[in-house]
């Protein structure tokens, strides 16, 4: 039985996972600083630097909510839980993972209804749950960013979603493709886990505070290993 | 009333252990549906606004990464060395020392559970050989770790800032003499108990290993010279100073102190120099231990985050609808003075500090509360720090309680013990409480005397 | 809802950035709030969020388009997305006072760019003027060279990086909410804003002076979705606009008093006004105006014909 007990790192979709968290907060860091030094040392700037950093933040936290699904680390309060019996437990766990499911269905219609309009692409019909495609939409492919100037790599889009007219800023669509991604893993992950409560193999969603259940038994070691 | 069916649907979610950041988006999302216009897309875009309109937030993840560098970079060994050499000698010692340890620890870090395990772990074991009992460590550790967030750096505070848009730099400078004095409290309640109960004292071991001790872990302390000094003295902004902390942590951890990355040995022997190794500059970079420090940060920062994600949901959700208004309206045509609003506050962040993780309970309480104290002259740098004070208290009061959970692992000692261990530190906190609410001046008069008097826009 | 509109009732959500007494904006948007809720009470009511309570100016645009929000007034460069066109407010000197911009947006070509997105969704209603631009920086600012090498916050507008840049100056990219600490510690040397922001803002506080250049405008349009504007009847749409109309002239007028008392608050808080002489201005002019030719095909020569007729008219 799980109690947000050591879950190590396992296999290669662990590691992609993993390896994406660090990255784009190592990147977001370096961009801030490299900002920091064109301002203070060479006096010019990063126009976008700011822009793209916020970016990266929201991919880094969007992305990173499934993973802390699949590994039980989202935040929440547990001790009604812990009194239960097992079985009631496991009932319990069933509504709150029933709870999570219909958040990330109706999360999953509202973030691809909100990115499908940037990439020209239509959005769902029903106010609930999607019930087909809106026949007439209002694109909004012609959306840019501010700051990030268009690359080369995504000139593409342009003749994709934006009736060949030239970016000279990165569209929208692309930061926010983030939004439909993010929302899909989550669903995935979601599931998953719902799975696990019901075979037995897993007791809760949460964990009860943001520090590792490792981190704290390692202090705990070291502790004792002090005091000889 | 609406409002009332959406907060107990956030609680009852709550309870039975969905995520915090899914009890408040599902509940606010249901409540968008069933009583207004809006649409779920706009649910995702106020998502997404949580990161493109909220610069401020960058500041956490940067904290966290620096704060995660310098716990394994090994700072807190040196500072626990030097907080000793400075005050062990006194009685109640070693405990006196924690309580600094943790003050200045809290000033590289801005989390409250991170003070604790970073030196409760090495404190209670040091306290526990001299002769205090186990219990007594845990409580003053429990409480000293507090103030994590009240001595700047705090996550904390750059949730409050973004909230309800203030300075980050003027919070945390208004959290300077707070912190002292909370510290210096606990320091001094500690000398009197070491006196009457005759608790164990160490010896003084000379201005030698002061300034050892100080020049070891003065690689590390230079960060909050960094932070405030970089902020105060025009060098960058505050979400800056946070990116170039972390840096900062990075070489320390790698190149200065060497506990980790390329130059890092496992046996006893002195860490490899830079200059036997020079590549060591690039290899750092990539080394497994740079990225687990990364991940570990990024980790953190995606479960605070998604919270507060969420919770701005909700509060789109309480403006759309002009909840805090309606509540202003109300308490004020009750009549209600500042002191008694301020009770409420109190009341209110006691109580929801159980449920809730800090930050997002801020990101919720805040707009609610801010409208009716700017109406009622209460100045906004004032309450965010009583909010902060509130939230050390709540991290130390069962049932919930962040500190109180991390210090039993941390001492393998059951919760209840912890909490019965900190009782009567939290006394001391309580007044602490009285006096910040009631003497603003505590607050304001740094901030005000380095940046001028508050500027209230709203 | 729990707000005061009543059952039946359109609801007209309208959100700014600004507060609600003391800003232009905001005193225009509370007397269109009054106005509505007296005048069409039981046909429709208007809530105002002020303050970016509910949407900042980027975000606005979009929540419109979702028919999340009913009513908006951003600064004109928000539009720069959606026609290039709107560029011509932000370049330099392009106007020679608040009356060639009014005259400006009252012409055929104004109302034409009031028109020019409704192929995106959008149709402006209203332009309300702010005022003229000023220049601040942390030393005296009276040749335009002696803003070289300083750090200048500009907002995301191509037009204003390179205006910064023709004089020298490093433009730098920040939060509206971190300018007053930045400037007061130095993290950035100047700025340009109207009087009524300048003095709203108190950045004349940590600035050495501000320099009276009327080098360039900050003014809104106020806009709806063109799917909300067509959902209303006609004589409701025809009410609605009618008092928006009256509103915008009876504020807009006042708008150049607004911005004359900011700029008398500063003096009397003790901040510094430098004035120009014709031929320190000249120099400004001739520092900033090469900053044309760059976006003259994105503006349209005809436009900027148009407005250079109408400095030439007043
Ligand atoms: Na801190
Ligand atoms: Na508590």
């Amino acid at each position: 039985m799980s109690q947000g007990a050591s879950k190590t790192s396992g296999g290669f979709i662990d590691t992609l996972e993993e390896t994406l968290i660090a990255a784009l907060l190592g990147a977001m860091t370096v961009v801030t600083f490299a900002n920091v030094i064109a301002r203070f040392v060479f006096n010019s700037n990063i126009l976008w630097a700011l822009e793209l950093t916020v970016f990266l933040f929201g991919w880094l936290v969007l992305l990173g909510a499934s993973y802390a699904v699949k590994k039980g680390a989202h935040l929440g309060v547990d001790a009604l839980v812990n009194i239960l019996s097992p079985a009631a437990r496991r009932i319990v766990g069933l509504i709150a993972a029933a709870a999570c499911l219909l958040f990330c269905l109706l999360l999953l219609k509202g973030c691809y209804d909100y990115w499908a309009v940037f990439a020209d692409l239509p959005p769902t019909t029903g106010r609930w749950f999607p019930t087909g495609f809106e026949e007439k939409f209002r694109s909004q492919s012609f959306y840019e960013v501010d700051d990030i100037p268009m690359i080369a790599p995504f000139r593409w889009l342009e003749g994709a979603i934006n009736y060949n007219e030239a970016y000279e800023k990165i569209p929208k669509a692309i930061p926010y493709f983030v939004l439909p991604l993010s929302a899909s893993l989550l669903m995935l992950r979601f599931v998953q886990v719902t799975l696990r409560i019901w075979q037995g193999t897993e007791d809760r969603l949460v964990a009860s505070h943001e520090l590792d259940e490792d981190e704290i038994s390692e202090a705990a070691e070291r502790a004792d290993k002090l005091e000889g | 009333m609406d409002v009332i069916l959406l907060f107990s649907m956030v609680i009852g979610l709550l309870m039975i252990g969905v995520p915090i950041a899914v009890s408040l988006g599902l509940s606010s999302t249901l409540f968008l549906l069933w009583f207004s216009d809006t649409s779920l897309a706009s649910v995702a875009g106020t998502l997404f606004e949580a990161f493109e309109g909220h610069f401020t937030l960058l500041a956490i993840p940067f904290f966290i990464l620096a704060s995660s560098f310098m716990t394994t970079g090994g700072v807190a060994r040196r500072i626990i060395r030097f907080s000793i050499a400075c005050v062990g000698h006194l009685p109640g010692g070693l405990a006196i020392a924690g309580v600094f340890a943790c003050m200045l620890f809290a000033a590289l870090s801005g989390s409250s559970p991170a003070t604790v395990v970073a030196i409760g772990s090495i404190v209670i074991a040091g306290m526990r050989q001299v002769g205090y009992t186990k219990e007594f460590a845990a409580g003053v550790i429990c409480n000293a770790g507090t103030l994590g967030i009240l001595i700047p750096p705090s996550i904390v505070m750059v949730v409050y800032a973004a909230a309800v848009e203030v300075s980050v730099g003027r919070m945390f400078l208004a959290g300077v003499i707070p912190g002292l004095m909370a510290g210096l409290m606990l320091m001094v309640t500690i000398y009197v108990m070491a006196k009457v109960k005759n608790l164990p004292q160490g010896e003084w071991q000379g201005w030698g290993e002061v300034f050892t001790a100080a020049r070891e872990a003065g690689w590390g302390l230079f960060l909050i010279v960094i932070i405030l000094g970089g902020i105060y003295g025009g060098v960058f902004t505050p979400t800056e100073a946070a990116a170039v902390a972390a840096i900062y942590s990075f070489v320390i951890a790698c190149f200065v102190y060497r506990d980790m990355g390329p130059l890092a040995t496992t046996g006893p022997e002195a860490n490899t120099s830079l200059f036997r190794k020079p590549w060591a500059l690039v290899t750092a970079m990539i080394h497994p231990d740079t990225k687990q420090t990364l991940f570990d940060a990024g980790k953190l920062t995606v479960t605070l985050l998604f919270v507060i994600a969420n919770a701005l949901i909700l509060k789109h959700v309480l403006t759309d609808e002009q909840v805090p208004q309606t509540i202003a309206g109300a308490m004020l045509d009750a009549g209600f003075g500042p002191v008694m609003f301020l009770v409420i506050v109190n009341i209110i962040l006691l109580i929801g500090g159980q449920f809730m993780e800090p930050s997002g309970l801020l990101v919720i309480v805040a707009p609610l509360v801010f409208p009716i104290a700017i109406e009622l002259g209460i100045d906004p740098i004032h309450l965010g720090i009583i909010m902060v004070v509130n939230m050390e208290i709540g991290m130390i009061t069962p049932p919930v309680g962040l500190n109180l959970f991390v210090t039993s692992g941390v001492a393998k000692m059951p919760m209840m013990a912890v909490v019965r261990a900190a009782l009567p530190f939290l006394a001391v906190l309580f007044v602490f409480l009285i006096m910040v609410t009631y003497i603003p001046a505590i607050s304001t008069f740094l901030p005000n005397a380095v940046m001028g008097p508050e500027l209230i826009i709203k | 809802g729990l707000a005061a509109c009543d059952d039946g009732e359109i609801v007209i959500k309208f959100s700014h950035v600004t507060n609600t007494d003391k800003h232009p904006k905001g005193i225009a948007a509370s007397l269109l709030e009054q106005r509505v809720n007296d005048e069409m009470n039981g046909t429709a009511c208007m809530e105002v969020f002020p303050s970016s309570t509910l949407y900042n100016d980027d975000k606005v645009l979009e929540a419109m388009l979702q028919g999340d929000v009913q009513l908006a007034a951003p600064s004109l460069s928000k539009f720069e997305k959606f026609t290039k066109q709107f560029r011509i407010f932000d370049l330099p000197f392009m106007f020679t006072n608040i009356e060639a911009v009014d005259a400006f947006q009252g012409s055929a070509t104004g109302q034409a760019m009031k028109d020019s997105m409704q192929r995106r969704g959008l149709q402006g209603l209203a332009f309300w003027h702010n005022g003229m631009k000023q220049m601040s920086a942390n030393r005296p600012l009276v040749q335009p060279t002696d803003a070289n090498g300083l750090k200048f916050r500009v907002q995301s507008s191509d037009v204003l990086v390179a205006q910064m840049e023709a004089i020298g100056g490093s433009p730098q990219k920040m939060a509206f909410s971190e300018v007053y600490g930045a400037l007061q510690q130095g993290v950035v040397d100047g700025q340009e804003n109207t009087w009524s922001n300048i003095f709203g803002r108190k950045f004349f506080e940590v600035q050495d002076g501000t320099t009276e250049t009327n080098h360039g405008i900050i003014d809104y349009l106020v806009v709806a979705s063109v799917d909300w504007l067509d959902s209303l009847d006609a004589d409701v749409r025809d009410q609605f606009l009618t008092i928006l109309d009256e509103v915008t002239e009876a504020r807009n007028k006042e708008s150049f008093a607004v911005n004359q008392a900011a700029r008398q608050s500063i003096i009397d808080a003790g901040g510094t006004v430098r004035e120009l002489t014709a031929e320190q201005r000249q120099a400004w002019v001739d520092a900033m105006k090469p900053v044309w030719a760059q976006f003259a095909g994105d503006v349209g020569q005809e436009n900027i014909d148009a407005a250079q007729a109408i400095n030439a008219g007043l």
